[in-house]
């Protein structure tokens, strides 16, 4: 070994200018992968921290609409330093329009608190007032606060009056903080803040009203939170109160950032396998211009496994220190974009360098390093002597040996596995390597078609006196030339977009869609038993409307399946949501027209026997029930058991009245509830709807659907933005393999621009001829990206999303057109020098 | 020593110079030449490495720019013409043989004979390519790479690329300078061959057989010629 170390050395003194794609394309990917852990840490661990702060307490219980009982009360007061309670719910508030009769209204999420709100943390007002202050102003309305966005929307300004159900408040400040508003943020209203006190005069919190209340504990410092919820749970088994603590404040956003964080860093790995195409490369050009030492060396008595030695040192030498590089970097944008980061995220991060993620990313770069170089170092230990006396420039077809071969397969394995298992998608993450491995394989074959195709084609008499296209085609289908190396480098940088874009097409495309065919303009909800006929007139009553469909709705947790408590039942995953939160349940006498049974039968007319539920057929199947299954709900605490005695078709997609549950009227026509409405009409009728309601029923909140499905395409927007970067990551990469390619090839074009040249070549014919190898070499590249990129596409959209795949024309075209010109301009970029070059000093240099 | 200035000479040089930037400076290649040669004649260029015989030669074909004199080829001021219209002169009129062959890699031997026939717009390049191929004795080897074919059978390929387009002016630097005794004997053979159809051959050799059997020895040293030798053949031509 110390012979192969001091050979390795003295290598070394050739310096790096051959290994600047090498260094660029491992730094890259190893960067990328950094960064996104970086982030994705510094949001968990900004999570975990501020744990009881972003949950507004140690410990959270929930209810669906209704409060605390007394003894509920009694229970928390008993175990906590202080308890805090807060009412959430949808509303709508509205000003007066200065100088008509008209109002201005907006959707908001109005929060109710008590005097000890926030227990953690501190709420942020401008002008900076004291939240109570705020809150009860001097004067006889109440105080509200209100997000900027909502005020801006509104049009209203600090002091003016605001309306909220029937109570006028007096806008006091500008919300600029809300510690426990990050899970709030996804809402479809911006938030308003007033007073449990102020709220009891809106007339908002009628009974069946849909709200949430929310009761913060402030527990003692060594306080066991396992025992708590224990406790809870024992003391009030039955009454569907849900709980929440510090250790796990977000559970939404830290899933939504873990998914989103491991998806970017199996994006890049896609980056890290386009970087393996330019290692690769770079180190078999390497070793060509190094057969002649090696050659030597083994002339000289090297051993073959000495060879391999030294170049593994050299080479594995470059590897460190390009994941050095990508390390540093990695580590270090995060941390100096950090402070600016910080402010545009929704949630709390601690910017740091955190080694997990480095470990992470620098494994992954020295395994992509390791399966990408054994096999041309594997090949350069099998350069005989004898080559010193042959054309040295023939390239090696040879075969690695075999150990090196399952060498190869046994780290290509094992990063698959380990991505697998560290992003906690696993699923995910080996349909992605599958998809890569695959992409590269056809790639490969593209390669191999496109320079077969061309080698036909230069041969054919269609090329017969076009030497610029035959040039073009020998230089695509010729031996040792660059095609394999720019389709596969261009070719899955451009599958990673492609997949992007087609996914993104199909989701707006779904969204869109399900619009225009018939979709109700405004969902109205909280409309009250006594409200519905006077509701249905006033709706009824404008011109345009079309058709106005009402149910009764509760909402109602789960909490028992087959008397097993939910939290026991063992469920699909797939359905795991139905349980985690409350559901829609409503209840109908007889069967709604247009209902469609797949199993099972309705309840009778006036139906009074123990309670039965008819249960969406989708839903149901992936839970596992079947019918005469019970499922116990909790409706405003009160449990009710129900057998199934039906399945149903339940279409959420088509915007109109679902419920996944639906209970024969028995016993909960007697509860409190409120109605839910949804009314069908054209765009120009949708203001003089709104006000209608809003003028006759403050209580009652509409929701745009139109909005609704903005807000969605938005939310969907910057998830694709998100994933648009990584793609670029990917993307940047392969551009550098590109350009590595390119100024790999940039001697050979030289050389036949010179040896052209002598034969009577005119510039511009060359020049024309390097542009359609180049351009060729870019569509075989975008051509196989576009396939590649609509089968996972599909895939992504038929088994994750169930929904139909239609291709997306648009996005592929202009895929394969950057292909080809990005090719373009990186084989231009590199035809200057050919171009220019005096054939005479060229053709004498190699002679 | 030197011969009288042919009446009709194909190629005319006056007081060229070629100046090229070392790394120490300046470096003066060729310091004023002279030389006129005329058609069909077979002109050896001779000297020690580094006397300026290949620059003379690459000068002659303009893919040298001489920095000073006059260059004339065929009547036509070759200091005067651009890059392409060098190139396209070169197409009609020139062939081109170097010592390393300079084949186009990723092209067959066909491919790379038609090359010059397809760039001068000939519709049947491929058939006179393979001819052409058949006269070196390579029809057996049209689809071949470069990397396929030995030594020899690469210079034959050169060759036929260089006259295939039977050109006026056959310019050869060193052409059996990578190549063993017989060998390079067979290249000469075909070489000469073709100056027999008429082309005028001006040839850069380190060989003495080969310089025998031109027309007419010039001598380079220092960059300029030191001295001509006329040979019995173009003796008696006169």
């Amino acid at each position: 070994m110390s012979v192969a170390l001091r050979i390795a050395r003295r290598e070394l003194r050739g310096g790096l200018a051959g290994f600047r794609v090498f260094l660029a394309c491992l730094a890259l990917g190893v960067a990328a992968i950094a960064a996104v852990g970086s982030v994705r840490m510094a949001i968990t661990q900004g999570l975990d921290r501020e744990g009881a702060v972003i949950l507004g307490g140690d410990a959270e219980l929930r209810m669906t609409y209704r409060f605390a009982t007394p003894e509920e009360r009694a229970w928390m007061e008993a175990r906590a330093e202080a308890v805090s309670e807060i009412v959430d719910f949808r509303s709508m508030v509205s000003v007066a329009d200065p100088g008509g009769a008209d109002r201005r209204r907006a959707l908001t999420q109005v929060k109710g608190v008590d005097g000890t709100y926030p227990l953690t943390g501190t709420v942020g007002l401008a002008p900076a007032i004291p939240l109570a202050d705020a809150l009860s102003p001097p004067g006889d309305l109440p105080g509200m606060v209100m997000a900027e966005a909502l005020a801006g929307r509104l049009g209203v300004e600090i002091g003016e009056t605001v309306r909220l159900g029937t109570q006028d408040f007096t806008l006091t400040a500008i919300l600029t903080r809300e510690p426990d508003g990050a899970t709030a943020s996804f809402s479809l209203g911006p938030r308003t803040i007033v007073s449990r006190a102020g709220l009891e005069r809106s007339g908002l919190l009628a009974p069946g009203t849909l709200y949430e209340s929310n009761y913060r504990l402030r527990l003692s410092p060594g306080a066991d939170l396992d025992a708590v919820r224990a406790d809870l749970d024992r003391s009030f088994p039955d009454d569907g109160i849900r709980w929440r603590d510090r250790r796990n404040g977000a559970p939404g956003i830290e899933n939504v950032v873990n998914r989103l964080g491991a998806f970017l860093v199996i994006v890049g790995l896609a980056s890290l396998a386009v970087g393996g195409v330019g290692v690769s490369a770079a180190v078999r050009s390497y070793l060509e211009r190094k057969t002649e030492t090696i050659a030597t060396l083994k002339t000289l008595g090297a051993s073959g496994g000495t060879i391999f030695a030294v170049y593994f040192l050299l080479i594995g030498l470059l590897a460190l220190l390009g994941v050095a590089i990508g390390l540093v970097l990695g580590a270090g944008v995060p941390l100096l974009l950090g402070p600016l980061l910080a402010d545009r995220l929704p949630v709390p991060a601690l910017f740091a360098v955190y080694p997990g993620p480095m470990v992470e990313a620098a494994v992954y770069g020295l395994l992509a390093a390791l399966i990408f170089t054994l096999w041309p170092l594997a090949r350069a230990r099998d350069i005989r002597a004898a080559g010193l006396f042959r054309d040295l420039a023939a390239p090696d077809r040879a075969w690695p040996r075999l150990p090196y071969v399952m060498a190869t397969l046994a780290c290509a394995a094992l990063l698959i596995g380990l991505a697998a298992w560290l992003s906690g998608i696993p699923t995910l993450a080996l349909w992605s390597a599958a998809g890569i491995v695959a992409t590269l394989a056809a790639l490969a074959l593209a390669a191999r078609g496109a320079g077969a195709l061309a080698r036909r084609v230069a041969r054919s008499r269609m090329t017969r006196g076009r030497p610029g296209l035959r040039l073009a085609l020998a230089a695509v289908g010729g031996p040792g030339g660059e095609t394999s190396g720019v389709v596969l480098s261009l070719g899955l940088g451009l599958m990673v977009l492609a997949t992007v874009g087609q996914i993104d097409a199909n989701m707006r495309t779904l969204i869109a869609q399900e619009l225009p065919g018939r979709a109700p303009a405004y969902f109205f909800v909280d409309i009250q038993n006594d409200q519905l006929d006077p509701f249905r007139a006033a709706a009824g009553g404008i011109a345009g409307v079309e058709q106005i469909e009402t149910a009764p709705m509760l909402r109602g947790v789960i909490t028992a399946i087959n008397g097993i408590p939910a939290r026991d039942a063992k469920i699909n995953p797939e359905a795991a949501w139905v349980l985690r939160g409350d559901r829609g349940v409503t209840y109908a006498d007889a069967m709604p027209p247009g209902t469609e049974l797949t199993e099972g039968a309705w309840w009778p007319p006036n139906y009074a026997g123990p309670p039965q539920m008819s249960f969406s057929d989708e839903v149901g199947r992936e839970m596992g029930l079947k019918l005469g299954d019970s499922l116990t709900v909790n409706i405003l605490g009160r449990d009710v058991t129900a057998t199934i005695a039906s399945f149903r078709v339940v279409n959420f997609r088509d915007m109109g009245i679902n419920f996944l549950m639906v209970l024969d009227p028995g016993v909960l026509r007697g509860a409190p509830h409120t109605h839910l409405a949804t009314v069908y009409a054209p765009p120009a009728s949708e203001g003089a709807l709104l006000r209608a309601v809003g003028d006759a029923f403050p209580n009652v909140t509409g929701i745009g659907v139109r909005e609704a499905i903005g807000r969605v395409n938005a939310a969907l927007g910057e998830l694709a933005t998100a994933t648009r970067w990584g793609a670029a990551a990917v993307l940047v990469t392969g551009f550098v393999v590109l350009i590595g390619a390119a100024a790999a090839g940039e001697r050979r074009r030289v050389f036949e621009a010179a040896v052209l040249k002598t034969f009577g070549a005119t510039r511009g014919r060359i020049l024309g001829s390097f542009a359609l190898r180049a351009a060729l070499l870019g569509l075989a590249a975008g051509t196989v990206a576009i396939v590649a990129g609509a089968v996972a596409g599909w895939g992504v959209m038929t088994f994750v999303m169930e929904a139909e795949y239609r291709f997306a024309p648009l996005s592929a075209v202009a895929i394969v057109a950057g292909g080809a010109l990005a090719s373009l301009l990186a084989g231009l970029g590199f035809a200057l020098r050919p171009l220019a070059a005096r054939p005479a000093r060229v053709l004498r240099a190699r002679d | 020593m030197t011969s009288p200035a042919p009446a009709d000479p194909v190629l005319s040089l006056a007081a060229v110079t070629l100046t090229l930037a070392g790394n120490a400076g300046p470096v003066n290649i060729l310091r004023g030449i002279d030389l006129a040669v005329a058609r069909g004649e077979a002109v050896g260029l001779v000297g020690p490495s580094g006397s300026g015989k290949s620059s003379l030669l690459m000068i002659m074909g303009g893919l040298e720019r001489a920095s000073g004199g006059s260059v004339r080829a065929l009547g036509a001021d070759l200091t005067a013409l651009g890059e392409d219209a060098l190139a396209r002169f070169r197409r009609s009129h020139m062939g081109v043989v170097f010592q390393s062959f300079h084949l186009i890699p990723t092209m067959t031997a066909l491919e790379n004979v038609a090359t010059p026939l397809e760039l001068a717009g000939d519709r049947d390049a491929f058939e006179k390519a393979a001819e052409e191929l058949r006269r070196v004795g390579l029809g057996a080897r049209l689809d071949h790479y470069p990397a396929q074919l030995s030594g020899g059978e690469q210079q034959r390929v050169a060759l036929a690329r260089a006259a295939a387009p039977r050109p006026d002016i056959l310019l050869a630097d060193e052409p059996t300078g990578n190549l063993d005794g017989a060998t390079g004997d067979v290249i000469m053979d075909l070489l000469f061959g073709l100056r027999d159809r008429g082309a005028t051959l001006v040839m850069v050799t380190h060989a003495p057989e080969l310089a025998e059997r031109c027309d007419r020895i010039v001598r380079l040293r220092d960059g300029r010629i030191e001295g001509e030798t006329a040979r019995a053949r173009a003796a008696a031509a006169e």
